[in-house]
C-alpha cells in the first residue's frame, strides 16, 4: 500500500516536473523571439496607436519587439527590413508604403523564413505577406459617399483630397466614394489633389485650391490628418461654418471635432484589433499554424454626429 | 559642315528623349490602367451563377427580426456573412409585404406576416457598397491578389441592380401594390439597431397591382 503511494506521489513529481519544464521552455523560446514593427510614418497619430498596439500586444505574448519607422520613404523601408532581417527579427508586423513597392521588402523577408503580417495596408501580391490584415476602406467610403450625397442634398461644388498615390488604401476610400458621388451630376468635383496623408500638406493644398475655388460646398479628405488640415484652411478662410469636412480614420482630434460640430463625418477605423491580430497572428506562427487567411478585412463604421455617442477615438470602448 | 549635322542632330534626338521622358496622366486613370481583372464579366457571371440560386436559401426577413430579438448572437453566426472581422455583417433576406410610400430614396413596404405591422424601406436610389456581394457568403476574397479588383466586383454588380431590377419596378410600382423582395441587409452586431431596416434589393415582383 506505502510503496503503491510512494509511486503514485514519484509519478505525480515526474509529472509536474516535466510540465514546469515545458512551460518554462516555451517562456524561454518565446523570450528569444524577437517581433519587428515598420510603419509607414510615425508622423501620423494613427500610425503612432497602430504601431504601439502591435508591439504592446507582441511583448504581452513575451515577445521582444521594436518599432521602426519607414517615413513614408521605401528605400528607409528597405533598409528596415535589412537591419531586422540582419538582427534575427523572427517575425515582421508591416504597415507598406506602397503596395506595388513594398512587396520586394516583404519577398526578402519570405525568402530566408521570417513571416510578413501586413496591417491596415496591403500590398499588390498574395503570394509575398503571410496574411494581410486590412480596414475595408472601400465600403467605409460607400457610406460616407452616401451620407455626403445626403448631405449636400445632390448639389455642390466639392474638393477630393487623396492620400499617398502608391497606396491602395487611398485609390479604395477614393473609387468607394465616387462610385456613390459620381452618380449625381448635381455634385461637381472642380479639384482632386494629393496631400499624401498628411495634415500640413491637406492644408496648404486646400488653401491653395480655395483662391481659384471659393464657392465649395464641402470637402472629402482620404483620411482623418488631411481632413483636419482641411478645416484649419477653411477657418483661416473663414469658410468653415459654409464648408462640410469629411475624414476617414477615427482619429482623436476628428471624434472630438465631430462633437464639437466640425467636421461632418469619418469612417471609424479599427486598429488596436488590425495590430491585436497581426500579433497574435505571428504568435500562432511560432507555434505552428500555417493556414493563415491571405486577407482579413476589418469592417469600418461611420461617425456622425447622430452615432457619436457610440465611438472614442480608435474604436476604443469606454475605459480602454 | 558636319558638325553642325552632328549638332542638328544631337539636338534632336534630346528634344525627342526629353519629350517622351515626361507626360501628364491623370491620377485615376494611372490607377485604372494598373488593373487588368475583368470585373463586368466577373460580377455577371457571380450575379447569375452564385447570387440567383443563393437566394432559395435568404431568410424570411420577419423571422430574422423575431430571431435577433429572442438570440442576437447564434442568429448573427447562422444567418450573417462577413469576409472578415468586425461589427459589419450582411445578411440575405426574402419577403413578401405591402407598398405603404414611394419616397426619393425608397419604398416603404409592411412585410407580412408581421402583427407588429412594423414598416421596412427597400433601397431604389443608393444601391452601393459590398452588401449584396458579400451577403451570400459564396465570394472569397483570397481569389483576389488585388483588394481593389475585388471592390470592382461590388460596384459592377451594383450597376447589374441599378440598371436591371430598378427601373422596372420604380416604373410600374405604386402605393398599396403587394411586392415579393429579396436582398440584403446590413447590421451592426455591437450597436444593433431593428427600427431603421434597409433592403437592398437584388430581386423585386409586384405580385399584385392595388
Amino acid at each position: 500500500m506505502k510503496r503503491g503511494l510512494h509511486k503514485t506521489a514519484l509519478l505525480l513529481l515526474l509529472l509536474f516536473s516535466l510540465i514546469v519544464v515545458n512551460s518554462c521552455k516555451s517562456k524561454i523560446n518565446a523570450a528569444h523571439k524577437k517581433v519587428a514593427i515598420i510603419v509607414s510614418t510615425l508622423n501620423n497619430p494613427w500610425f503612432v496607436f497602430l504601431a504601439e498596439n502591435a508591439a504592446a500586444k507582441a511583448k504581452e505574448l513575451g515577445y521582444e519587439t521594436k518599432i521602426f519607422d519607414s517615413q513614408n520613404n521605401t528605400a528607409l523601408e528597405t533598409d528596415h527590413f535589412e537591419n531586422a532581417i540582419a538582427s534575427g527579427y523572427n517575425a515582421i508586423l508591416f504597415n507598406p508604403t506602397d503596395a506595388n513597392g513594398s512587396i520586394a521588402n516583404v519577398l526578402k523577408a519570405k525568402e530566408v523564413g521570417v513571416p510578413v503580417f501586413c496591417m491596415d495596408r496591403e500590398v499588390n501580391s498574395t503570394e509575398a505577406a503571410t496574411s494581410q490584415i486590412l480596414s475595408d476602406s472601400y465600403s467605409g467610403c460607400v457610406a460616407l459617399g452616401k451620407y455626403f450625397v445626403q448631405q449636400l442634398n445632390k448639389n455642390g461644388k466639392y474638393v477630393e483630397l487623396l492620400g499617398l498615390v502608391g497606396d491602395n488604401n487611398t485609390w479604395n476610400r477614393s473609387k468607394g466614394f465616387h462610385e456613390v458621388v459620381d452618380n449625381y451630376p448635381g455634385l461637381k468635383m472642380v479639384a482632386q489633389q494629393s496631400a499624401d496623408f498628411d495634415r500640413n500638406k491637406g492644408m496648404e493644398v486646400l488653401e491653395s485650391i480655395l483662391q481659384a475655388h471659393g464657392d465649395i460646398s464641402a470637402v472629402f479628405c482620404g483620411n482623418d490628418a488631411m481632413a483636419m488640415g482641411a478645416y484649419q484652411a477653411l477657418v483661416s478662410a473663414g469658410k468653415e461654418k459654409n464648408v462640410k469636412v469629411f475624414g476617414f480614420d477615427g482619429a482623436e482630434d476628428v471624434i472630438n471635432a465631430i462633437a464639437e460640430g466640425k467636421i461632418t463625418a469619418t469612417g471609424m477605423q479599427f486598429p488596436k484589433v488590425m495590430a491585436y491580430t497581426a500579433a497574435i497572428f505571428a504568435d500562432e506562427y511560432f507555434k505552428g499554424r500555417r493556414d493563415f487567411p491571405k486577407k482579413m478585412p476589418v469592417a469600418v463604421e461611420m461617425v456622425t454626429k447622430e452615432n457619436i455617442k457610440d465611438y472614442t477615438a480608435y474604436g476604443k470602448k469606454e475605459g480602454q | 559642315m558636319k558638325k553642325i549635322v552632328k549638332y542638328a542632330v544631337g539636338i534632336i534626338v534630346l528634344i525627342i528623349v526629353a519629350y517622351n521622358l515626361v507626360y501628364f496622366r491623370k491620377l485615376d486613370e494611372v490607377k485604372a490602367s494598373s488593373s487588368k481583372f475583368d470585373a463586368k464579366t466577373y460580377a455577371r457571371n457571380y450575379f447569375n451563377n452564385k447570387l440567383l440560386p443563393s437566394l432559395s436559401n435568404a431568410v424570411e426577413l420577419n423571422q430574422l427580426m423575431f430571431l435577433l430579438q429572442t438570440n442576437k448572437e447564434q442568429t448573427f453566426d447562422k444567418y450573417g456573412h462577413a469576409l472578415g472581422i468586425g461589427n459589419i455583417r450582411y445578411f440575405l433576406v426574402k419577403g413578401e409585404g405591402e407598398v405603404t410610400s414611394i419616397n426619393e430614396n425608397d419604398v416603404t413596404v409592411v412585410a407580412k406576416p408581421d402583427t407588429n405591422q412594423k414598416t421596412i424601406r427597400i433601397a431604389t436610389e443608393f444601391v452601393f457598397g459590398n452588401a449584396i456581394r458579400d451577403a451570400s457568403g459564396r465570394i472569397d476574397i483570397n481569389e483576389f491578389s488585388n483588394t481593389m479588383d475585388f471592390n470592382n466586383v461590388s460596384a459592377e454588380i451594383n450597376k447589374i441592380i441599378r440598371a436591371e431590377v430598378l427601373p422596372p419596378f420604380k416604373k410600374t410600382v405604386v402605393k398599396g401594390d403587394s411586392v415579393q423582395f429579396a436582398g440584403a441587409l446590413e447590421l451592426n452586431k455591437e450597436h444593433l439597431d431593428v427600427e431603421d431596416i434597409e433592403v437592398i434589393p437584388i430581386q423585386l415582383k409586384i405580385i399584385e397591382k392595388k
